[in-house]
């Protein structure tokens, strides 16, 4: 755990660098500050979760990374070109699933793609779709889908256009556990099959753990980094296991400093 | 348990019951005298007219007129009114520019503008068709503006995060959001432009169902006005069911 990270490694250059990034809101006169000095880097290809509490600025991040918002100090490179508006290179799933009520599944998941033939274009939909596990749906509309659908269609969408950068933010949040579980081993199945390089922001330490190669621990007013881990457990990763839990309880120790574990219990 | 069928015959046999009541009541109180005839003829004999009218073709013709009138001006205001709501809506810097002059214009009437229409128009088809579309114009804008301010943020956001182009954005994002209001807007923008038919046809005319009730009414024969009256009433109610349909089959994704 800790260390130095592949790319410092083999002395490349990161594919995505946040460098002394920092926002504030002015409030009752007072200045508040979201984000302080951020700072950190990442690779191609890998999965960063940025885990925090809410309100700590980290959804206000994950919206600086995508380009929604420019408005902030410092800056955000990806690779080697500054971010300061949303682009299609990098795709987004929000919390809610925000699929057009008026479109259906396919028209919702191929409502990015623009300028290509319409049987490839039905193609790459169709294919995105039964990736996520939505096949049959194609023709149905939002109201029709479950949570859960709903924001695997979100995902698809987000996929479709292949994007250098996904950037999710508390996609399972609003679901139920299990859905949740079963969501957070699909998108770790997609990632593996894509190589798409991922940043997530959650407030599930589980499903960081779970999930990421590279863990940011954000501490909230003001939003500043308390803790950045690389994750090295093997891939599939056990829940259960020893090694996750140790994984797990480094970051939980974080936001619950007295309530550490002692090393010989057992049930 | 009530199956549907059951329960709207039940509507259907209760709507009949009011509407014979009433008739029959109206009836025995013209045969006993009580009703002057000129203030408000009997049922039988406000058939008759009906028959006399379909017969020599006054009603359809003057129908057809009334409703190819009301027809161009509410589809003048539908365009205007939804080109224009979208432009207003999409740029709150025009929306704080016009909302003033907007306000003030909406609540005059359109027979207020009457005599300015004369001025401006003369006496032809024009100043009509212009007083019709006043009567549905400023309702559509207004609905259509709405409609586009109260569309959620977040999906708005969505659209802008991929780059849509701009006409995509419109016709797949704008206005589809907007569609719910965009409907209240017409439907209720229709039924104005029909109030204004008789209000139009006082602009010197010599046609449609707007002159048939007043030119009847300076020959007392009431029950021609009464007759103008309930073609006004039907086909109003039978262009609002059609735009209903339209509506329900366009937003099925509700």
């Amino acid at each position: 755990m800790g260390g130095l990270s592949a790319s410092a490694l083999l002395k490349q250059e990161p594919y995505l660098v946040i460098d002394h990034v920092s926002k504030y809101f002015v409030q009752k006169k007072q200045r508040l500050n979201v984000l302080e000095d951020i700072n950190f880097s990442m690779d191609k290809g890998e999965i960063l979760c940025i885990v925090g509490a809410s309100g700590c600025g980290k959804s206000t991040l994950l919206r600086a990374i995508s380009g929604l918002d420019s408005d902030h100090g410092g800056q955000i490179l990806i690779g080697g070109k500054e971010v300061v508006s949303p682009s299609k290179s990098r795709g987004i799933v929000f919390q809610e699933h925000r699929l057009f009520p008026w479109l259906t599944v396919e028209q919702n998941v191929g409502y990015v793609l623009t300028g290509i033939p319409k049987e490839d274009k039905k193609k790459l939909v169709q294919e995105y779709i039964e990736l996520v596990g939505l096949k049959g749906f194609e023709k149905a509309y939002p109201k029709e889908l479950s949570g859960g659908m709903s924001q695997r269609a979100g995902i698809a969408r987000a996929l479709v256009n292949k994007p250098e950068v996904l950037l999710l933010d508390e996609p399972f949040g609003a679901l139920d556990a299990f859905t949740k579980i079963a969501l957070q081993k699909e998108l770790k199945r997609i990632q593996r099959k894509s190589g798409t390089t991922m940043v997530m922001v959650t407030h599930d330490i589980e499903e960081a753990v779970f999930l990421a190669d590279h863990i940011i621990v954000l501490d909230s007013k003001p939003g500043k980094i308390k803790l950045e881990v690389q994750v090295e457990l093997p891939v599939p990763r056990d829940r259960n296991s020893y090694e996750f839990l140790q994984v797990k309880k480094r970051i939980y120790e974080e936001f619950f400093e007295d309530e550490k574990i002692p090393d010989d219990f057992s049930i | 348990m009530v199956s549907k069928a059951f329960r709207s015959t039940g509507y259907f046999i209760e709507y009949l019951a009011l509407i014979i009541s009433i008739i029959s009541v109206w009836t025995i109180m013209s045969n006993q005298g009580h009703l002057n005839t000129i203030i408000l003829p009997a049922p039988n004999s406000i058939l008759e007219t009906i028959v006399e009218l379909v017969a020599d073709g006054a009603l359809f013709t003057n129908m057809f007129i009334s409703v190819s009138r009301v027809l161009q001006g509410y589809l003048l205001a539908a365009f205007l009114g939804i080109s224009l709501g979208i432009l207003i809506g999409l740029s709150k810097h025009l929306d704080r520019v016009t909302e003033l002059i907007i306000q003030m214009i909406k609540p005059i009437p359109p027979i207020a503008w009457i005599p300015l229409v004369i001025l401006w128009f003369g006496i032809g088809e024009s100043g009509k068709v212009f007083l019709i579309f006043l009567g549905g114009f400023f309702t559509i804008l207004i609905n259509v503006v709405d409609g586009i301010h109260q569309t959620d943020p977040k999906l708005v956001e969505v659209s802008r995060s991929m780059e849509t182009p701009f006409w995509k954005h419109i016709s797949l994002m704008v206005i589809p959001g907007a569609a719910p209001n965009i409907f209240t807007g017409l439907r209720t923008g229709l039924s104005s432009c029909w109030m204004c038919v008789v209000a139009a046809e006082l602009v010197s005319s010599t046609t449609g169902l707007g002159y048939l009730i007043m030119d009847a009414r300076q020959f007392g024969q009431t029950d021609v006005v009464i007759v103008g009256m309930l073609t006004i009433g039907i086909v109003g109610k039978i262009m609002d069911s059609l735009l209903r349909y339209a509506e329900k089959k366009t937003l099925r994704w509700i």
